[in-house]
């Protein structure tokens, strides 16, 4: 039971850590220019994709850098030709064509790609367990997944805290307004922010490429998730964004590893059913079967009962 | 009076003329998809055109539309219901109803960022549970039903697509009529002025959240009449029609239409489809050309292919639209080129043999081929792109108000 | 019988208390003006009578009624209706449906969807008479968001007066008009709150004491006078807080 439990937890903080880095982005992105940016998730399987063409030819570590980068860059073109065309129709518009353009991404990636499953590999450096625990091991590369994670954390920690940019884009985040008073080139800034946000979701698509597979549907597994994510902790916080993603990853984790559902549920209360009840579907439901629900369940919650988030201030 | 009647009677010649004109198997098939999805894409612009509210679960309303149709039809198979199958749409459309009743009581509260999300939350649930849900939703194969086991109507017994067509025809036609009249209520009205202004509509007397509701309600009902139609038509439901994908389909149709016309949603349903089915038989990149042409319209046309059309009438009251004839002809001959030409492109960089286009053989291996397509595409775009200024000026010439206040509306 | 009446009306945002505890009675038919320095609070009062915002303390009486806690269109339907101080039009409808929307809940029609709009006989004419009222006819049928500023303005009194409501509250009606403007803004509203109660707010102090039967001085969120404007005019703690500058620059 214990080693179910830690196992879970370790797996829940990878995936929590890594759906932090895609809604760090698009928390940033948020704050700055109002856009929700649909199309996040898409940037992330770009970023899987361009690695993994890297690495056929370079090897790992050259995609790990050069993948967000082009990923950033293309992000930085997207917005300077097509979402500032769009931001004069309003949010709607802007919502309405970065859900275009994540439409319009995957399409394309099969188009390059293909539609099958490639094979991106983690790194050969990494090919080994961690350390083992109860007999099962943990992958160095999940470590390794982690320890990037945890310093992009930091990093942006760091910028955002106490480097000048970071101020502005503080000062920003907090009253949207102003920053253009204060005579900032704001199209620049929203220009950078867009770029580095997808960047950040380019990197985290490069280090989940070759655990959760890279293929053309992985945008779509994450893209509405890390959507919850910032919603759930309150649009425009960062730290919400955190707390959201490691509690999402953590949930899910557990959900999934625990084998309860409503029939151990019902022997606790004593109640039986026949199996052609015609609530049976519902009285047999396990825990694992509703992990990828819970997200939206708790998302559809918190928007009714707290619609600023948990961390958010600002009304939407 | 007469004038009025106009644009309704020749829309129920259309409805019923063009059976005639395509009475393939393919024809009719298509003319059943066109159906459902005008009521689709029309009950969608009650909800974001007219009332300001994104959804992105539109399907769900759709869908459980669908599957209660279905069951219904199982009933009628059954013999645990006896009426004739032609009142099968509104069974979808009550099923939508009620779940629009539910989801709106809480949903509605606000528009904006926080209605879309939970609209997307709420489609997700959805989703998810018909997989869950086995019994009522028949998990992954879905649930069927068979039209042809209720009381004949008239002697018609529905083997037939064709006699499926007429039935939807009627209901579109109905569906379309009152989704018309109700712009022209209070309510609908109302809803106008709460998507232009919530909070102004507040300090009239009226609560922004029960006009909301208004809508979503009947928005809901409408698309579960398109739902009770795909079943009738398709005799089958699965989860995929009250996913994601199909509620993303219908945003863009009514997007690419054009949200606040009319007409909008119609014209968009129409492209769509067409594209779909028609395109879809040339080529595996179809979805590559519809997500091509979704960014290219938001970005472009904001207001959509109808807006697009609007954007005429000015010329066209001051008979000024003539004008604008040659100066299109010249930038849509270059513009064609180059779209053809692009579109070889794409298609001979996928191809693996020689295919032809347009008649003409291209072959992926032939430098010439690819030649020829680079060349043309290249001088088409310069070639349009230097008849854009002379395309500017006459559009200003055609649209500079000439005598005191045409009138707008 | 005072018409609308505040007692103790207190207003906090956060910890900042913006209205420290007003007493105000307006009587039925009088033309009452609110005037005050920027930041005494004008407008958050108007929002707290109108429902936009709620009171953190006191009581709000409209026709004997409490309505501190109502919704803005529950205090609307009581027959109070006010405009505000930035345009606040449905920019995309015309000028007609502008006028109509504002009609409707006081022409009985609720949220009905089984009856025309284009069938209502009454009820477009009376939109035709509001929109004559407030010299729009020849807009009649452009959007609203397509007006000129002053139309704009005019548009915005229309849709606080087409319900006829019985007390009528005006932010500012003539903010960023020019003078030639501004005069046409005063006619007209003479015109529209005649044999109505009007509480406004407004700076330009030549039409408060043209305007106004009485006038109430508002400074840091308290009421310091409420009186016929000749006395106003005397008031030496209205001169010290506020007046003599404006006075003076006028």
């Amino acid at each position: 039971m214990i080693e179910v439990f830690i196992f879970a937890t370790l797996n829940g903080l990878v995936t929590g850590l890594l759906l932090f880095m895609l809604a760090s982005g698009l928390t940033l992105i948020f704050s700055m220019m109002g856009v929700l940016n649909f199309a996040h998730a898409s940037f992330y399987m770009l970023g899987a994709y361009f690695a993994y063409s890297i690495s056929l030819q370079f090897g790992y570590w050259t995609g790990l850098i050069f993948a967000p980068l082009i990923v950033g860059v293309l992000g930085a073109v997207i917005e300077r030709y097509g979402l500032r065309k769009v931001h004069q129709s309003g949010h709607v518009a802007e919502l309405v064509f970065t859900f275009g353009l994540a439409f319009l991404i995957e399409e394309a990636v099969q188009f390059f790609w293909g539609p099958d499953t490639k094979g991106y590999q983690t790194p050969e450096l990494l090919n080994f367990p961690l350390f083992t625990l109860f007999g099962q091991e943990f992958s160095a590369y999940r470590g390794f997944m982690i320890a990037i994670s945890i310093s992009i954390f930091m990093g942006l920690y760091y910028v955002l805290t106490r480097s000048r940019i970071g101020i502005i884009i503080q000062a920003a985040i907090t009253h949207p307004n102003t920053v253009a008073n204060l005579g900032h080139n704001v199209p620049m800034i929203f220009m950078c922010v867009f770029g580095v946000g997808t960047a950040l979701a380019g990197l985290a698509g490069v280090i989940a490429g070759p655990v959760l597979t890279t293929f053309p549907g992985m945008a779509a597994v994450l893209g509405s998730i890390v959507f919850v994510i910032v919603v759930i902790g309150g649009l425009g916080s960062l730290a919400g964004a955190f707390i959201a993603s490691l509690l999402i990853g953590l949930l899910q984790s557990y959900a999934i590893a625990s084998d309860l559902g409503m029939p151990d549920l019902l022997n606790l209360l004593g109640v039986e059913f026949e199996r052609s009840h015609p609530l049976h579907d519902l009285w047999t439901i396990t825990l694992p079967q509703i992990a990828p629900v819970l997200p939206f369940l708790l998302l559809v919650l918190v928007l009714i009962f707290r619609p600023t988030g948990l961390m958010g201030k600002r009304e939407q | 009076m007469i004038k009025k009647l106009t644009p309704w009677i020749g829309y129920g010649i259309a409805l019923l003329i063009l059976p005639q004109l395509f009475d393939s198997v393919l024809g009719i098939s298509l003319l059943n998809q066109l159906a459902i999805a005008i009521v689709f894409a029309l009950s969608y612009n009650m909800l974001l055109g007219q009332g300001g509210m994104l959804s992105f679960g539109h399907a769900v309303y759709y869908g459980l539309g669908g599957f209660l149709a279905v069951h219904a039809l199982i009933k009628i198979e059954y013999e645990e219901m006896y009426f004739s199958i032609i009142y099968i749409p509104f069974i979808g459309g009550l099923s939508g109803l009620i779940a629009a009743l539910f989801i709106g009581s809480f949903s509605t509260h606000k528009a904006g960022t926080v209605f879309a999300m939970i609209s997307l939350g709420i489609a997700e649930l959805v989703a998810a549970s018909s997989l869950i849900l086995e019994s009522f939703f028949g998990g992954e194969a879905g649930i069927s039903g068979d039209r042809t086991y209720g009381p004949p109507f008239f002697g018609i017994e529905f083997f037939q697509d064709s006699e499926i067509y007429y039935i939807a025809a009627v209901w579109v036609f109905i569906a379309t009529l009152f989704m018309y009249l109700f712009t022209k209520t209070p309510a609908g009205r109302l809803a106008n002025a709460v998507r232009d202004n919530p909070e102004r509509a507040e300090f009239i007397g009226y609560s922004a959240r029960w006009v909301r509701f208004i809508s979503f309600c009947a928005s809901g009902f409408f698309a579960g009449i398109a739902g009770g139609l795909f079943a009738l038509n398709y005799e089958f439901l699965t989860s995929e029609n009250l996913n994601a994908v199909t509620s993303g389909r219908v945003l863009l149709m009514a997007y690419i239409g054009g949200l606040g016309y009319f007409i909008g949603p119609i014209i968009g349903a129409v492209v769509l489809t067409l594209m779909n089915t028609l395109l879809s038989n040339y080529t595996e990149l179809w979805l590559l050309y519809v997500g091509v042409m979704f960014v290219l319209t938001v970005m472009f046309l904001p207001r959509g292919f109808a807006g697009f059309i609007m954007m005429h009438q000015l010329a066209w009251t001051q008979g000024t639209l003539n004008q604008l004839f040659k100066p299109y002809l010249i930038t849509a001959l270059p513009a064609g080129v180059f779209v053809l030409a692009t579109v070889a492109l794409i298609e001979l960089s996928h191809a693996e043999e020689t295919l032809h286009f347009l008649g003409m053989p291209l072959n992926p291996e032939s430098a010439i081929s690819w030649s020829i397509g680079l060349i043309l595409a290249t001088a088409a775009f310069y070639a349009t792109r230097r008849t854009l200024p002379q395309l500017r000026d006459a559009w200003d010439t055609a649209n500079t108000i000439s005598e005191e206040e045409g009138e707008s509306s | 019988m005072s018409i609308l009446s505040l007692r103790n009306v207190h207003k906090n945002f956060g910890i900042t208390p913006i209205i420290r505890g007003i007493d105000l009675d307006v009587e039925e038919g009088e033309k009452h003006a609110i005037i005050g320095p920027n930041g005494a609070g004008k407008s958050t009062l108007f929002h707290l009578i109108s429902g936009r915002y709620g009171v953190s303390e006191g009581s709000i009486a409209f026709k004997g009624q409490q309505i501190q806690n109502k919704q803005p269109y529950e205090i609307n339907r009581l027959g109070l209706a006010r405009s505000f101080q930035v345009t606040n039009i449905f920019p995309r409808l015309n000028v007609f449906e502008n006028i109509r929307c504002a009609l409707l809940w006081s022409e009985g029609y609720k949220y009905s969807f089984w009856q025309l709009l284009d069938r209502q006989k009454r009820l477009n004419e009376k939109t035709e008479q509001v929109i004559a009222q407030i010299g729009l006819e020849k807009r009649a049928f452009y959007p609203a968001g397509e007006l000129a500023y002053a139309q704009q303005r005019a548009l915005e009194l229309g849709i606080a007066v087409a319900s006829g409501a019985e007390l009528i509250m005006l932010d500012e009606p003539v903010a960023g008009m020019s003078h030639s403007e501004a005069e046409n803004a005063v006619a007209l509203i003479r015109k529209i709150t005649a044999g109505k109660t009007l509480i406004m707010v407004e700076h330009d102090m030549s039409i408060v004491f043209d305007l106004a039967d009485r006038i109430s001085v508002l400074v840091y969120g308290e009421v310091i006078a409420t009186d016929v404007p000749e006395n106003i005019r005397g008031n030496s703690r209205v001169q010290e807080a506020y007046l003599g500058e404006v006075v003076s620059d006028a």
